[in-house]
């Protein structure tokens, strides 16, 4: 870079410019501080060049959205940002008038907010994603705010919950509940419950799962009386809702306690029946159904 | 505390009688022992569960009660006073200010006798210090029985909260804490799921997707 261009990025106006590059040509006294003068002057011509670029302004989003999310690994999280948006933009030059892959690369978007910040770890930062994605599904097309409906939002739901371990059979009664027709307006507190239903039940089976190995001891199957006497507990604890809301809750806790929990899967072991293993499909089929029987449908 | 959610049985409290060795208005020394007279209304009796007070600077109680006897047969069968607390110390030290002014509560367990259909009842007070101008008991409410405990409605899980663990569980039974935790969570996020409903509706009209026709002609 050149002394006189970088001055230009740097200077406020041309006239300024031409000022101090007049002032400065005639005086040799100056000399020996050039180089500071430099280096001060390419210091701020690559702050105007980065704010220029749109570089600050991505920047600061990022590490916005890191601060939003704190994901475990940030620096991951920051390349996956990036990365993304890489592609968004590539996509976005590219997307021509192919109606199916626009809507197809707005499905995508949205799934990615709403992947940026895990729902129980910030609701907020959630919440924002959730409404960027909203947002970002109803400004498709020409018109300026087309809403979500009801055929986008099932298919993101649907693609929510895709090659995430669920199977057919687990997805299909809650996306039953929570799905909507393809011609219905869906409002963005549906849209978020919606949203929110599908990755808790994410999270449900990978919890499920994790039982599921614990309950296996290391041997890869597990009892069916034992999973069943786990499940059945579960189900009970959840279904004990005539009372008020804490005693609801410690009664809960005092049932799916260690000690309780281990009296339950004794007594399963203590039937007289013989040993059968259940797999684990057919376990977290079980779990999921238990947890798809407490989501109210939207309506 | 349950039983002070009862409301308390009517009766009359009279003042109390000071108990002196002499005249009272030439002696020196104060007196030690004064008794309370509580009695109920329109001869009625009652089971009573539990009394309750404040003290002021007595030391120690005892509690007589008037019971009337359990067989009908009227005079024959007078009623009897019989002691149902003896000495029970309000003040550990009769010297100091501890337990002088603390509220307390007397329940049926603690009594010597049975008591039920009580007539009447007298309170002794004692206070053996000097130091002591004067002393009392205050707020005095006898609580009638009758009403279930509210000890008796407590669910097991809550009475007995650490559960043994039978000393021969199985010996192929998985970890149980492990296990509960996964559980535990599991219910969380189901439970964490129902407490967030949407409060806007789509607005649908039909019922499993047929419409009825009325609705739709006039909306």
């Amino acid at each position: 870079m050149g002394g006189p261009s970088t001055k230009m990025a740097a200077s406020p106006s041309p006239s300024a410019k031409m000022a101090d590059s007049e002032k400065r040509r005639p005086s040799p006294a100056i000399e020996p501080t050039r180089p500071a003068v430099l280096i001060n002057c390419a210091s701020e011509a690559e702050d105007a060049f980065l704010l220029q670029a749109g570089v600050s302004d991505m920047v600061r989003g990022a590490l916005l959205k890191v601060l939003e999310a704190r994901p475990e690994e940030p620096v991951d999280f920051l390349a996956g940002y990036f990365n993304r948006l890489m592609q968004s933009s590539a996509e976005a030059t590219v997307d021509g008038g192919d109606p199916q892959r626009q809507l197809h690369w707005r499905l995508d978007r949205a799934l990615w907010y709403l992947r940026l910040a895990h729902h129980s770890h910030s609701r907020i930062a959630f919440n924002n994603n959730v409404s960027m994605a909203y947002d970002s599904l109803s400004t498709g097309g020409r018109r300026k705010r087309l809403g979500v409906n009801g055929k986008l939002y099932s298919e993101l739901l649907k693609m929510t919950l895709q090659g995430r371990g669920a199977t057919e059979e687990m997805v299909a009664p809650l996306l039953h509940k929570i799905t909507c027709q393809d011609h219905e307006a869906v409002p963005c507190d549906v849209f978020r419950y919606g949203v929110l239903t599908c990755l808790v039940l994410l999270e449900f089976l990978a919890k499920a799962s994790t039982l599921y190995d614990a309950l296996d001891g290391g041997s890869g199957t597990a009892d069916e009386r034992v999973c069943l006497a786990v499940l059945s507990t579960l189900e009970e604890a959840l279904h004990a809702s005539d009372a008020s809301s804490p005693i609801r809750y410690l009664e809960a806790g005092s049932k799916l306690g260690p000690d309780c929990l281990a009296l339950a899967m004794d007594k399963a072991l203590a039937e007289r029946k013989a040993t059968v293993a259940m797999k684990k499909e057919e376990f977290l089929k079980k779990a999921s159904a238990i947890f798809v029987a407490k989501v109210k449908p939207v309506g | 505390m349950g039983t002070m959610a009862h409301e308390p049985a009517p009766c009359t409290i009279k003042s109390p009688v000071v108990l002196q060795v002499g005249d009272v208005r030439t002696e020196l020394g104060r007196p030690g022992v004064a008794v309370i007279d509580v009695m109920l209304p329109h001869s009625q009796t009652i089971d009573l569960q539990e009394i309750a007070f404040k003290n002021y600077y007595t030391a120690f109680l005892s509690l007589r009660v008037l019971r009337q006897s359990t067989t009908d047969s009227g005079d024959e069968n007078p009623s009897k006073w019989i002691t149902c607390l003896r000495n029970y110390c309000l003040m550990p030290n009769p010297h100091t200010e501890e337990g002088s002014q603390d509220y307390f509560s007397v329940s049926r367990h603690q009594m010597l006798c049975d008591m039920d259909r009580v007539a009447a009842i007298r309170l002794i007070l004692r206070q053996p210090s000097p130091v002591w101008l004067h002393f009392s008991i205050e707020e005095l409410q006898l609580f009638p029985g009758g009403q279930k405990s509210p000890q008796k409605g407590f669910p097991a899980w809550l009475s007995c909260p650490s559960q043994e663990q039978p000393a021969s569980l199985h010996d192929g039974l998985p970890d149980a804490h492990k296990a509960s935790s996964e559980v535990q969570q599991m219910w969380v996020l189901t439970e964490m799921l129902q407490a967030d409903q949407p409060a806007a509706r789509i607005g649908r009209f039909d019922v499993d997707g047929c419409y009825d026709l009325n609705l739709l002609s006039y909306t």
